[in-house]
């Protein structure tokens, strides 16, 4: 069995190459052979995760490691304080990891069933199988890996993944350059479409962003390697990995942190610090405040690609990470995880309840729910958050992919219509998407039966519990997750309910969009159904009852076998759950209610009667400004805009070249400008000055130059005669 | 004698003569031919010297140790060729936009525009 989940590793990989090289000459591009594959990683998914699930409480269920390298330590013995250490590539499997598994490849098989349908008769449909392909072996790798710092690899490689899917059609033009666009340009609602970006700068912005955050991650690994290598080393750890999952947990349990320090801090302040970075890249990857803004703009990729982004791989990736470290987080560490996926949470679901494209309301509704998994994960393990935020992450992934399944089917049957003013009244046309989604959106909204009930609720419930626990030591700032969690819960179902209200039963602005819409292929159309299945609570419980609190399979096995976390002795405290329980469910099941009729009646009641009440909020003074603000993202973008690209980039880089070379120009125009002789002077000395600086770095920069005679023999002769006399002072 | 330097096949110092021989002679090479493929073929001496190098001490150093310096220069060799691969890419395009391949007329990076006859553009079909 030990080689199994190697295969399935290897399996995409293998796929993404072949395909790479000899799709185009295969029949459709090999897409038969691409999802053949798939199958296989999933069913041989299933069986690793039986066998994982099945086995006994061990702690490190399966691990198979080869030597990765060698650092230090060699033997002649002159190696300096850190002694030597062997990195490893291995499988790491946990129920978290084996359960992740099972998702990523199952919902990578369902997805490439539907883009049969979805793609066919694209130009470029030979190309969607091999990054796709690509994509998965990346995610099942950062899934499996046993390594931070392999991790770290495949974590990167996950952001090649998305780069290529996100850009995707690479040739497209921004909507506002786009001619098409301009001729239907009146009848969009809102002016922030325009501002979308073409799918290749979208890529370049959801690479950029991420890098942003793998800066953090970098320094949080560094950190912990630090720390967790000298501890290893002091200890006489005999031979192994100190940078595999159970070494770091077990050096930062016997206080590894506590013998460094940097800029003064040590002990659990330089942990706290050490899981922020690392929480950094989490932030970036699962786009959670303030690094959020590039999911949205992903949406340029194909809608199938945009459904394994944010059910299963690119965005699951950072909360998967947040998990799977969760040991080494502080509490402190903990509470700003929560806090920002809190924000996060909210800020988002404001944000899409005014969205007026059909999948810019999914994308914010992702970065919503992911913020609730961090709540989750940040509420701790005593609160039942960290079982509750790992099933938010699988029980998300499943509807979440049904829902863009589904937008697919809608965009793919309006002729790639997609704003909610012009699509409409599908429910009849596409019943059998119109059930899917609707089965999808219950599910999000945590209506009992389904399975956000089980997850989100969860969540509530721990950030509750956590709240109050922590409030002896933070004062109201613990209370804050759970308090705007509740408030994201109540949008959530707001704005998920207008969606599919405005989808299916409202009617379309525009009938002749509308008019040749139809449900998918019978293939693509078994793929919703049996997604919808899974968005079932008793799938995720395997109980008949949903109202029960505890005795779900899920929080079972997580809780019997996960690593580093109950082993430690924390204890779940089950009378704060139970207490906190009862209110949080039935206050979730109100605002499922009223969500869902609010919606109803601003969107299908009033407009029967002849009244567009959204139309008038949107105009009326007071309201209106609540939504310019909520449409416009809350000018975070205007701001990350002005400061990062104009002040930082264009200002000042600008400025200080003109110091230099408008003097002429300036000089003139301050002569004729200037009555008296002491302005005058004035300008000449500050011009004098700013000329002075940029003199000050030009005139070395010219000495530097004679060296720069482009001559390729000069810097050859240069390079060695600097290394060698580099050696010779070595000597 | 000195043991190190003794020569003869079975001893360590006649190999890193040869070797360093042949690096020499490709940092000559790449410092005064004025040809392009010249210099290429001067960074490859340097590439084999190196190899030769790493091949030479997994001969003589601890049996358990031995197979990394082979290993090594295997690495080489794949990179060397990749290298040719490219730097020969790179002097073709040189010559695209030069017609020449004489590495000192082709200096335009060294900070004084202008200094330099324009070099002729091809046509884009050329």
């Amino acid at each position: 069995m030990s080689w199994l989940p190697l295969a399935i590793l290897a399996a995409p990989l293998a796929v993404a190459v072949f395909l790479l090289f000899f799709g185009r000459r295969l029949h459709h591009g090999g897409d038969g052979f691409a999802t053949g594959v798939m199958a296989l990683c999933f069913a041989g998914s299933l069986v690793v995760a039986a066998d994982v699930l099945a086995g006994g409480a061990g702690r490190e269920i399966l691990g198979h490691s080869v030597t990765w390298m060698t650092i230090g330590g060699m033997n002649d013995g002159s190696s300096g304080s850190l002694p030597g250490f062997v990195l490893t590539l291995g499988v790491y499997l946990d129920p978290l990891a084996a359960i992740m598994l099972c998702i990523v490849t199952g919902l990578a098989l369902a997805v490439m069933v539907y883009t049969r349908w979805y793609l066919h008769g694209d130009n470029l449909y030979p190309r969607f199988w091999w990054s796709f392909s690509f994509f998965c072996f990346a995610m099942i790798g950062v899934v499996i890996s046993s390594n931070l710092l392999m991790s770290f690899v495949f974590w990167e490689l996950v952001g090649l993944g998305s780069y290529l899917l996100i850009g995707f059609w690479y040739f497209k033009p921004a909507v506002a350059d786009d001619p098409h666009y301009q001729a239907m340009k009146a009848s969009y609602a809102t002016g922030i479409l325009e501002s979308k970006l073409s799918p290749a700068d979208a890529q370049l912005k959801a690479f950029v962003m991420n890098r942003i955050g793998d800066a953090g991650f970098i320094a949080g690994i560094a950190l912990t390697a630090w720390a967790v290598i000298a501890w290893h080393g002091k200890h006489g750890t005999p031979a192994g990995d100190p940078l595999a999952w159970s070494a770091i947990f077990k050096a930062v349990e016997h206080g590894a942190f506590n013998e460094i320090s940097l800029l003064g801090l040590s002990g659990t302040n330089l942990l706290t610090l050490a899981g922020l970075g690392i929480f950094c890249g989490a932030v970036g990857k699962s786009a959670q405040f303030p690094l959020h803004t590039w999911l949205p703009d992903a949406m340029q990729g194909p809608t199938t690609g945009s459904a394994i982004i944010h059910a299963a791989t690119m965005v699951a990736a950072g909360v998967f990470l947040v998990a799977r470290v969760h040991p080494m987080l502080t509490p402190d560490a903990l509470l700003v995880v929560a806090c920002i996926g809190a924000v996060t949470a909210l800020l988002a679901a404001t944000m899409a309840c005014v969205q007026w494209d059909l999948k810019a309301v999914l994308a914010y509704s992702t970065i919503s729910q992911l913020g609730f998994m961090l709540v989750g994960l940040g509420s701790g393990v005593a609160s039942g958050g960290y079982n509750a935020g790992i099933a938010h992450l699988f029980t998300h992934a499943i509807f979440k992919c049904l829902l863009f399944l589904c937008a697919a089917a809608v965009i793919h049957a309006c002729h790639g219509h997609q704003s909610l003013t012009r699509v409409g009244g599908l429910g009849r046309k596409m019943p059998v998407t119109a059930f899917a989604m609707g089965v999808a959106v219950l599910a999000i909204l945590g209506v009992p039966g389904f399975s956000a009930f089980f997850s989100k609720d969860a969540i509530l419930v721990a950030a509750q519990v956590a709240g109050h626990h922590g409030s002896e030591h933070y004062g109201w700032v613990a209370l804050v997750p759970a308090v705007l969690a509740t408030l994201a819960a109540a949008l959530t179902c707001y704005y998920m309910a207008r969606l599919w209200w405005r989808l299916f039963v409202a009617p379309a602005a525009d009938s002749h969009v509308v008019d040749h819409a139809h449900d998918p292929w019978p293939s693509a159309k078994l793929v919703l159904i049996v997604l919808a299945l899974g968005c079932l609570q008793a799938v995720w419980t395997l109980q008949a009852n949903p109202f029960a609190v505890e005795g779900a399979w899920l929080d079972h096995v997580i809780r019997a076998k996960s690593v580093g976390l109950y082993a430690s002795g924390v204890e779940v405290d089950h009378d704060a759950i139970h207490h906190a329980h009862g209110g949080v469910v039935s206050l979730a099941i109100t605002f499922a209610a009223v969500g869902i009729a609010l919606a109803w009646t601003v969107f299908v009641l009033l407009p029967r009667r002849g009244l567009n009440l959204a139309e008038r909020c949107r105009t009326t003074p007071p309201l209106s400004w609540v939504w310019a603000l909520l449409s416009r993202l809350w000018f975070l973008e205007y701001v990350y805009d002005f400061v990062f690209v104009r002040i930082l980039g264009k200002g000042l880089g600008r400025t200080l070249a003109e110091g230099d070379l408008g003097t002429p120009q300036r000089l003139a125009a301050l002569d004729a400008a200037t009555a008296t002789k002491k302005t005058a002077r004035f300008g000449y000395s500050l011009d004098g000055l700013i000329d002075g600086v940029a003199k000050a770095f030009t005139l070395p920069g010219r000495a530097g130059n004679l060296l720069h005679s482009g001559r390729i023999g000069t810097y050859v002769a240069l390079a060695i005669g600097v290394v060698a006399v580099i050696s010779l002072l070595r000597l | 004698m000195n043991e190190i330097l003794r020569l003869g096949p079975d001893h360590l110092a006649g190999y890193l003569a040869v070797a360093a021989c042949l690096f020499a002679i490709g940092v000559v090479a790449c410092i005064t031919r004025r040809n392009a493929v010249g210099f290429l073929m001067g960074v490859e001496l340097m590439f084999n010297a190196a190899g030769l190098n790493a091949v030479a001490y997994a001969r003589f150093r601890d049996a358990h140790v031995a197979g990394d310096g082979q290993i090594l220069a295997l690495f080489l060799i794949v990179l060397a060729a990749a290298e040719a691969a490219v730097a020969l890419a790179l002097v073709f395009s040189v010559y695209r936009s030069f017609r020449d391949i004489d590495l000192d007329q082709t200096t335009r990076l060294n900070g004084t525009a202008g200094s330099d006859p324009a070099p002729t553009v091809p046509e884009a079909h050329a």
